[in-house]
Parts: structure tokens; C-alpha cells; sequence
């Protein structure tokens, strides 16, 4: 069977790369919809209009950009889109507004903790890592929250507010069910 | 949290103001659908959109001798190249990136620092390394136009540089910009003053009195903005007319500014700004000099033209670092008698705001926590270097001063044998009142309570050992706050309207650029809360979040963190008039007279009979159902009621074998007047410690001395706080200082960060007994300072 680059030196077409965001499936032509080097933060937003992810640093620092892939926290601007071919993407945009930890980020007004959210521009990617954090440990430890926050950067600072809210929203998960 | 929260007790009971509860944004920012100025001008809205990129200076000094563009032009994709070369270019005014600090919209003429007109749009003198300078291009993509930057040919003059401003005052340095400053050292301006700006008495003999002297040092390195939301603009020009959409958050100041600069009518010029991801300070107001060379780029293609940075790109303004040394005498009762602070400040490449962060902030200072000590001097040097220029950031000024201030207010008390609570309160108050100052007191009081003081603060170095090699200590710093309303009155109006619909629904043009501050929210709960007779709510409240310079009243800058209270004020003033006004229309249906009817709970009732009322619904919907509109305008309140105070207390672990300094609890204190949402407030007082700590441990741009090169443009090297990073936090908030006006609140969100840095300084000396003075405090100073490395 010849590979996918053979095919290429052959001149045929190459396959499409599909991806599933937020629950419907996309076809992308190399070399017109999708090039070797296109980041998935660039697909979804620059082609796809999903700017709920933000970049604000490009090279992974920041974890503004974070979506899931497979449930999994990846950060988009590090990822190539053609890594993201047969994988499940989900983008804020997949979550409903009543999703327990879009709730929890709204409502954090607690005394003493703020806000979870000032200028909301790391809010997205505070939500999704805080999904795929919920995701394989729906009752983490206020240590194990900010372990698995540590990757993103919000520069209002509202870390005391985050932490309360992932609290608050794992409590509010059904015991052994998914947030 | 190791502590319960403590909520604070309302002064005053209000139905909204001071409320703990959500943001009026939360829910859409939560679920991402808030969109800032990136996700509004995708080229899918925008289909004929150009991307410019301009060329930046390898070198930390070099002027263009020539420059060729002519290979850049033919690359396909390639729609446009201005290089300085160009009259349109080389024909515009010089400028500066700190026409305002925000608080007024100022012309060309009367920009705050005209003395120091030191940029050009796009000019051919770079003056640090990535100095915007040379060319720009237009392209289909930004991979094109920076494929074309690669291409034009550039025969630089390489200049020799200086970074250190010490070494840019001797005689021989390398001079930056000689028609301003000669000899590097910017000279007196009308709004600064003169290099010594403040001589109170005579620090001389006050000094000469003294029985205990001490003299200190401490040096503020840059630290950066680290907005999330990248500079970002879309200008169009089509015809004669220009549409900018930006993430500046001062709209009708962007457009004086590029309807000075590009000699366009100010009806010509239309700024729009919606949401921000993040202020603080960062490039000042809207006078950055990209808007323009994007302009022209537009106007030569007749194509929208869209420029943003990247991330290294937006290292592109930093916090002013300065150099302070200060010296402080007293009698041995504690009474100071002199004081002596003398600044240094880098004002990198630019002088922009420097001397608003060394002058400006400081003469403030002077005026209220300042006043009852008899013999004060201060003198300031800004110095040009090859730098990151410096200018406004969170603080402005502020936290430079206060991280010598409260050194020496430590030092003194150490060397007094008092307390330094004790010293702080026998000296510092304000001019309109007496000592001890009942705000100061207060915060200092609540801070020592919180942290533990009685218990934790000991001798320096002489905390128990913990684990064999760590050791604790506690510190606090205090500052006034800044700005109460009668600070504000540079602003001149501020200008609301409010529209009440026939069904009691209301539009609250209360315009400011959405920056995240929570403004927003003040605003809806302040309308509530003067609407209170209608018997409405938050929810009842529409506030358009998008300031259109077109359609909108002038935004009110989010500058001084005085927003939250200064528009509310202006509608307690507006709702009298919706009340007159809703009465006569009332007393014509109910054939009574103005004056024998009030409004309760959304109904208005005859004061002799309150049983026979109508509700204000049916006054609308029985009569003409016009909606009521009323605009006003008024000054900030002149009345000088001085300022409250403000305080950080901290407790840090010190491992003297690593030199890792941590962090353990930070009590942060504000006397705010009024709360005016108890929510916002608390994020800001919590928010700010981020940038407090990160400039306290972490946070500093790093230059490879052999080439002025910046090595840390990124987050992967400009090490900012995450979660994992920092420590508990106790907000605390308290009513004890009152201002002027229906309110009398005070900014607090700016000041937050100010005290951070130096209560963490104190706390360190507190717990290993040796001073470190410069931030940040990186593992290798301390242990420097314990003589191990």
C-alpha cells in the first residue's frame, strides 16, 4: 500500500483531513482549505469563525486557546491542524450555556474569592481546561485545581474566583458522572 | 483559604450599590461569546481585508540611510509598501505616544508631555531594539507582508547604545534624542516641573534636627502590561472618511489623535471599541503611531487594513523603572522631620509618560499622605536609553514610590525601636485632616488583625526555623489612594443619558471602553439604585457595551480606576431630573399638580391620598408612550476631602538554601469610601495582586548587554504568576473615609498592585534579617544577600 506522501510525489490528490467540531464532522482540502503548517487555533478561528478560543501568546504559554480533543485539554496554537484529523475538537461554542462550568464561571460572586472573570478574554480557555480537568477527576482537591489550572494565565487575576468556581462545579456534578 | 472570608458591613444599606453578585457580563463572557477587536474584523467579515506588518529595528540604535522596497513591491500578494521615505510618511507631524494619561481628550497642541515630541510615524531613527521603524507593508496575509519585510533592502547606519541610565548621563554616552535632551536627561517641562518639583520647607535643616537618620535604596525593573488581548486595529478609509475599529480604550481620544495628526474633520474620523482583554496601562491612550501608517496603508489601497501584534510584538510598553534613593530623619518620639526621595528613572527610548510616573504621581503624593511632614524634597531624573520605552502601567508611579517609601518608613521604625504601624500612624494623613488619620488607622488596623501581626512579626532574621533552612516573616507597605472625585476634575464633564421606555425598561448610555475593570457593573447598580423609585432592578437595565465615537456620548476613560463611581454620580443627578420630569407627565393624566404627587415603587400617588396612584407604566402607556430621555453632564465634584488609604500586609517563607522566596498570605486592605459592587471590588483587590506579586519575585525584561537585544519577549521567559503560583489572598474592604458627592467612593483597582511589592520586601527582611533592594526578587539575590552565592 503506498503512503500518503507517495501518493503525493505521484501527484495524486490527497485526502481530505476530517475533523469533528462540536459534533459535526468537516472536510478540509490540503492546499486549499488546510496547509501543512496551519495551526488549529488558526483553523478554527481565522477559517472556521470560532473565536471563543483567543491567542494571546502563540506558543503555548498562556492557555488562552485551549479546546478539547477528545476530551483532552490541548492548547490550539500548538497544535497543527492536520494533527487534529480523525479527532473529536470541542470549542466553547460546543458547550450549551447551561453546561455546569460555564454556570459556575457566571455565577462566582463568593465573598472574599471575586469574580471569576474580569475582561473574560482567558475565560474560554480557562472553561475548557477546567473541562478536561472535570472530565477525568470530577471531584478534585482545591490542590489538584490548581495543579490542573497551572497552565493558563489570567491577567486580572481572578485565580481565587476560578478555583472557587471549579469547586462549585464539581459539586455540582452527579457523583461518578460527567460535569 | 485559610482564613473565612469576611464580608464588610455596608456604611450605608443600599437596595444595589455594594452588592456581592455577578458581573452584568459574566454569563456571556463565561460561554465565550463576548467578542473583542481580533474576532470582530476576521477576514471573513471583512473580505477585502488587507494585513500589515511593519519592519522593526534589529539594532538598538541605527539610523536608515537608505532603503529599497522595490523587490518587496513585486512580490505577489504584496498590495502596498509606505516606507519612512514617502512624503506622506515623512511629512507627518512629530509626536508622542503620551499626548493624555486618559483623563481628558487633549489636541496636538496640548498634549500633557509637548516637550518631549520625540517619535515619528514610521521614521528612519531607531531607537531600541524593535523599534518600529522603516517600512510597512500591506498584504493578502500576514505571512506575505512579513515575506516582503524580508525583502526590502536596508543600509543601516549601526549607532553606538546605552541601556544603563546611569551610563547614559556621563559625558561621552550615546545621545537618543540630542534636539530634546542633549546630555540624555529630560529637561523641566511646564506639567512635571523642574528636577527638584518638590522643596517643602528645608529638608536641609529638617535633616540637622533629626536624632535618627536613615538612608535607602530601591530599584523598580520593568515589568510589562501583559495585556491577553494583543494591540489590535482595522482601519478603513473609504473615500473621505475613516472607520478605526481598536482595542485602545480611549475611543474619543484615538480619534483627536488621528484627526490631528492625518488633518482630517473630527465628523471624518469614527473610533469604534468594544470589549478589551485587559488595560492595564498598557500603550497609554489611543496615540500609538501604528493607527496612522495602518490609516495610510488603507487610504492607498481602498482596502480595510487590519494590524495587530503578536505576542513578542506587544512587549511594547512596560512600567517606568526607576531608581529611588530616600533618606528620612526623626525626632526620637517618631515625629519625622525630613524627608528626601531622589528618582532615576529609565525612560527607555521614549519619554511618553516618564514623567508622569516619576513627577506627576509623586507630587500627588506629597499632597495628601505627605502633609503634616514639615520639610519634604523631592527631585527626579528621567534619563533616555536604548530601551523598551516606559510610561503608564497599573500604578503609574505610584508603586515605584512606594517601594522606597515604605523602605524607609521600615527602616525608621527599626532604627526608632517603635513599631512601624505605630510610626506610620504618628506621621502620614492628609493635608484636609488630622493625624492619626481615621482611614490609615483603619486599614492598618484591619491588615495587622488579619495577617497575625502581634504574633508573627519578630525580630529581623530571628523567626523560628522551619525544615532547617526556611524561614518566615511578615511585612506590610500603606499608600494613599488615588483618585477621589476631586482628583478628577482635569476630566471636565462626564456625560450620561438615560432613556426610560414606556414599559420601565431603561438604556443607560454611560459610555467606557469595556476593559474589565467592572465599571460596567457600578454602572447598571448605580443606575438601579437612582431609578430606585421606579421600582426596577440591574436586570431592567440595558448599558450598550460598544463606544462608537459616532453614536455614542464621550467615553469616560478607564483611567484611575474612577469610572466605577464618577458616572454614577452624574446619574443621581440624572434621576432627579427623570422624577420631575415622569412627574409633570403624570400630573397632567392624574389632574393634579407636580408638587402634590411623589413616585414609590413604580408607582406615582397623590402625597394627600397615596391610595389614589398610577403606575409609571401607565403614565407612559396612557399618555404620549414617548420615552423619557435625559442627558447631563457635570464636573467631578471640586470639594477637597483628601483620600482614603490603602494597605498590603504579607507573610512570606524564605528557603535560605534555595533563595525561593514564597509567598504564603496576602491581606490586602482598601478604605473605598463606598463600595460600590462588593464583587468587582474584591476581584480587583485579588486581581491586582498577580501583577503585584509577579513584579515582587518574577516579572522583568532581561537585555543581552552586548547587543541591547531583549531575550524575554514571551511568556515562556517573562514569567508571570499562574494559579499554581500564588497565595491566599484575604480582601478587605471598609467604609471609613468619605469623599464629596451622593457616593463619596474612591478608585481603588489601580492602587492594588502598589503595596504588593514592598510588603513582600519588608515580610522577606522581616524573615531573614538581610535587605534585598530591587525586585524582582529572583532566588540568586537572596541569596547574594545571605552572603551564599
Amino acid at each position: 500500500m503506498a503512503t500518503k506522501s507517495e501518493n503525493h510525489a505521484r501527484g495524486e490528490k490527497k485526502p481530505p483531513v476530517k475533523i469533528r467540531i462540536n459534533g459535526s464532522w468537516h472536510e478540509f482540502e490540503p492546499g486549499r482549505d488546510i496547509e501543512p503548517e496551519m495551526t488549529l487555533s488558526y483553523l478554527l478561528r481565522e477559517k472556521l469563525g470560532f473565536t471563543g478560543l483567543k491567542v494571546a501568546c502563540d506558543e503555548g504559554a498562556c492557555g488562552a486557546c485551549t479546546v478539547l480533543m477528545d476530551g483532552k485539554a490541548v492548547l490550539s496554537c500548538m497544535k497543527l491542524a492536520a494533527e487534529a484529523d480523525g479527532h473529536e475538537i470541542l470549542t466553547i461554542e460546543g458547550l450549551p450555556e447551561d453546561d455546569p462550568v460555564i454556570q459556575a464561571f457566571a455565577k462566582q460572586c463568593e465573598p472574599g474569592y471575586g469574580t471569576a472573570l474580569q475582561c473574560g478574554f482567558c475565560t474560554p480557555g480557562f472553561v475548557m481546561t477546567a473541562k478536561a480537568l472535570l472530565n477525568e477527576n470530577p471531584k478534585p482537591t482545591p490542590g489538584e485545581i490548581k495543579e490542573g489550572l497551572s497552565g493558563n494565565i489570567c491577567r486580572c487575576g481572578c485565580y481565587s474566583g476560578i478555583a472557587r468556581a471549579v469547586l462549585h462545579a464539581s459539586e455540582d456534578a452527579p457523583k461518578g458522572g460527567k460535569p | 483559604m485559610s482564613t473565612p472570608p469576611r464580608p464588610y458591613t455596608p456604611r450605608t444599606a443600599r437596595k444595589f450599590i455594594g452588592a456581592y453578585r455577578p458581573r452584568i457580563d459574566a454569563l456571556e463572557k463565561a460561554a465565550g461569546k463576548v467578542e473583542f477587536v481580533d474576532d470582530l474584523t476576521l477576514k471573513s467579515r471583512f473580505p477585502g481585508m488587507l494585513y500589515a506588518k511593519v519592519m522593526r529595528s534589529p539594532y538598538a540604535h541605527a539610523r536608515i540611510i537608505s532603503i529599497d522596497a522595490s523587490k518587496a513591491e513585486q512580490l505577489p500578494g504584496v498590495k502596498a509598501v509606505l516606507t519612512c521615505k514617502d512624503p506622506e510618511v515623512s511629512s507627518l507631524k512629530p509626536t508622542s505616544a503620551g499626548w493624555t494619561d486618559g483623563v481628558d481628550t487633549v489636541s496636538y497642541e496640548r498634549m500633557m508631555w509637548r516637550h518631549f515630541r520625540d517619535r515619528r510615524v514610521l521614521g528612519d531613527h531607531a531607537c531600541w531594539a524593535t523599534d518600529e521603524v522603516g517600512a510597512v507593508v500591506a498584504a493578502e496575509s500576514e505571512q506575505i507582508a512579513e515575506e516582503a519585510l524580508k525583502l526590502i533592502k536596508v543600509e543601516w547606519e549601526v549607532l553606538p547604545f546605552v541601556l544603563d541610565p546611569m551610563e547614559a548621563m556621563k559625558p561621552g554616552a550615546p545621545v537618543i534624542h540630542p534636539e530634546i535632551a542633549p546630555r540624555n536627561i529630560l529637561p523641566k517641562d511646564t506639567v512635571g516641573g523642574k528636577d527638584i518639583f518638590v522643596d517643602k520647607g528645608d529638608a536641609d535643616k529638617g535633616f540637622a534636627k533629626a536624632e535618627v537618620v536613615v538612608e535607602a535604596t530601591s530599584v523598580h525593573h520593568n515589568a510589562t502590561q501583559a495585556s491577553l488581548d494583543n494591540w489590535c486595529c482595522l482601519v478603513d478609509w473609504k473615500s473621505d472618511k475613516l472607520t478605526v475599529m481598536s482595542n485602545s480604550y480611549e475611543a474619543d481620544q484615538t480619534r483627536m489623535h488621528i484627526s490631528q495628526m492625518l488633518d482630517l474633520p473630527i465628523n471624518k474620523v469614527r473610533v469604534i471599541s468594544s470589549y478589551v482583554g485587559g488595560q492595564f496601562g498598557r500603550g497609554d491612550t489611543g496615540d500609538q503611531p501604528f493607527f496612522l501608517f495602518t490609516a495610510l496603508l488603507s487610504r492607498k489601497t481602498g482596502r480595510p487594513v487590519k494590524f495587530r501584534h503578536n505576542r513578542r510584538e506587544s512587549f511594547h510598553d512596560s512600567r517606568q523603572p526607576a531608581i529611588y534613593t530616600g533618606k528620612a530623619g526623626a525626632l526620637k518620639d517618631g515625629t519625622i522631620t525630613s524627608l528626601h526621595f531622589k528618582g532615576i528613572g529609565n525612560s527607555g527610548a521614549y519619554a511618553d509618560h516618564t514623567m508622569f510616573a516619576l513627577k506627576f504621581a509623586p507630587t500627588e503624593i506629597t499632597e495628601v499622605a505627605l502633609a503634616h511632614i514639615p520639610n519634604v524634597r523631592m527631585e527626579t531624573y528621567g534619563v533616555y536609553t536604548n530601551k523598551l520605552p516606559a510610561c503608564m502601567m497599573r500604578g503609574v508611579g505610584n508603586s515605584q514610590f512606594n517601594l522606597i517609601f515604605g523602605h524607609v518608613v521600615d527602616m525608621l521604625a527599626e532604627k526608632l525601636g517603635m513599631d512601624p504601624i505605630d510610626l506610620a500612624l504618628k506621621n502620614f494623613g492628609h493635608e484636609w485632616g488630622g493625624l492619626p488619620d481615621k482611614s490609615l488607622s483603619a486599614v492598618l488596623r484591619e491588615g495587622a488583625k488579619r495577617i497575625g501581626w502581634a504574633a508573627k512579626r519578630h525580630k529581623p532574621g530571628a523567626g523560628p526555623v522551619l525544615d532547617r533552612v526556611k524561614k518566615r516573616g511578615v511585612g506590610f507597605s500603606f499608600h494613599p489612594a488615588w483618585h477621589a472625585e476631586w482628583q478628577e476634575a482635569r476630566r471636565g464633564e462626564i456625560r450620561i443619558r438615560i432613556t426610560l421606555n414606556p414599559d420601565c425598561s431603561v438604556v443607560l448610555d454611560a459610555p467606557t471602553v469595556e476593559t474589565g475593570t467592572g465599571s460596567n457593573t457600578c454602572n447598571v447598580l448605580g443606575c438601579a439604585e437612582a431609578l430606585g423609585f421606579l421600582g426596577i432592578g440591574p436586570g431592567d437595565i440595558v448599558w450598550p457595551h460598544t463606544v462608537d465615537t459616532e453614536t455614542s456620548l464621550k467615553d469616560c476613560v478607564q483611567t484611575d480606576s474612577a469610572v466605577s463611581y464618577l458616572q454614577s454620580e452624574v446619574m443621581a443627578h440624572a434621576a432627579r431630573e427623570i422624577r420631575k420630569q415622569l412627574l409633570e407627565k403624570a400630573a397632567k393624566l392624574m389632574k393634579a399638580k407636580p408638587e402634590d404627587l411623589d413616585i414609590a415603587d413604580g408607582r406615582v400617588y397623590r402625597k394627600a391620598a397615596p391610595g389614589k396612584s398610577m403606575t409609571v407604566k401607565d403614565v407612559f402607556m396612557r399618555g404620549d408612550m414617548l420615552p423619557l430621555v435625559v442627558e447631563m453632564g457635570r464636573p467631578p465634584n471640586g470639594e477637597k476631602t483628601g483620600v482614603p488609604y490603602i494597605a498590603n500586609f504579607a507573610e512570606v517563607e524564605v528557603d535560605t538554601s534555595t533563595g525561593r522566596v514564597q509567598v504564603l498570605k496576602l491581606v490586602v486592605l482598601n478604605d473605598c469610601g463606598t463600595v460600590m459592587y462588593a464583587s468587582g471590588a474584591e476581584a480587583q483587590q485579588i486581581g491586582g495582586q498577580v501583577i503585584g506579586v509577579g513584579e515582587a519575585l518574577t516579572e522583568e525584561i532581561i537585555y543581552d548587554e552586548a547587543t541591547g537585544v531583549p531575550l524575554n519577549f514571551n511568556w515562556i521567559d517573562y514569567k508571570i504568576p499562574t494559579i499554581a503560583d500564588m497565595p491566599d489572598i484575604d480582601p478587605a474592604l471598609l467604609e471609613v473615609w468619605r469623599g464629596a458627592g451622593e457616593y463619596g467612593a474612591c478608585g481603588i483597582g489601580e492602587g492594588t498592585v502598589t503595596c504588593t511589592p514592598r510588603a513582600v520586601l519588608n515580610a522577606i527582611y522581616n524573615a531573614i534579617g538581610v535587605r534585598i533592594d530591587d525586585i524582582p526578587v529572583k532566588p540568586e539575590k537572596v541569596l547574594r544577600a545571605l552572603g551564599k552565592a
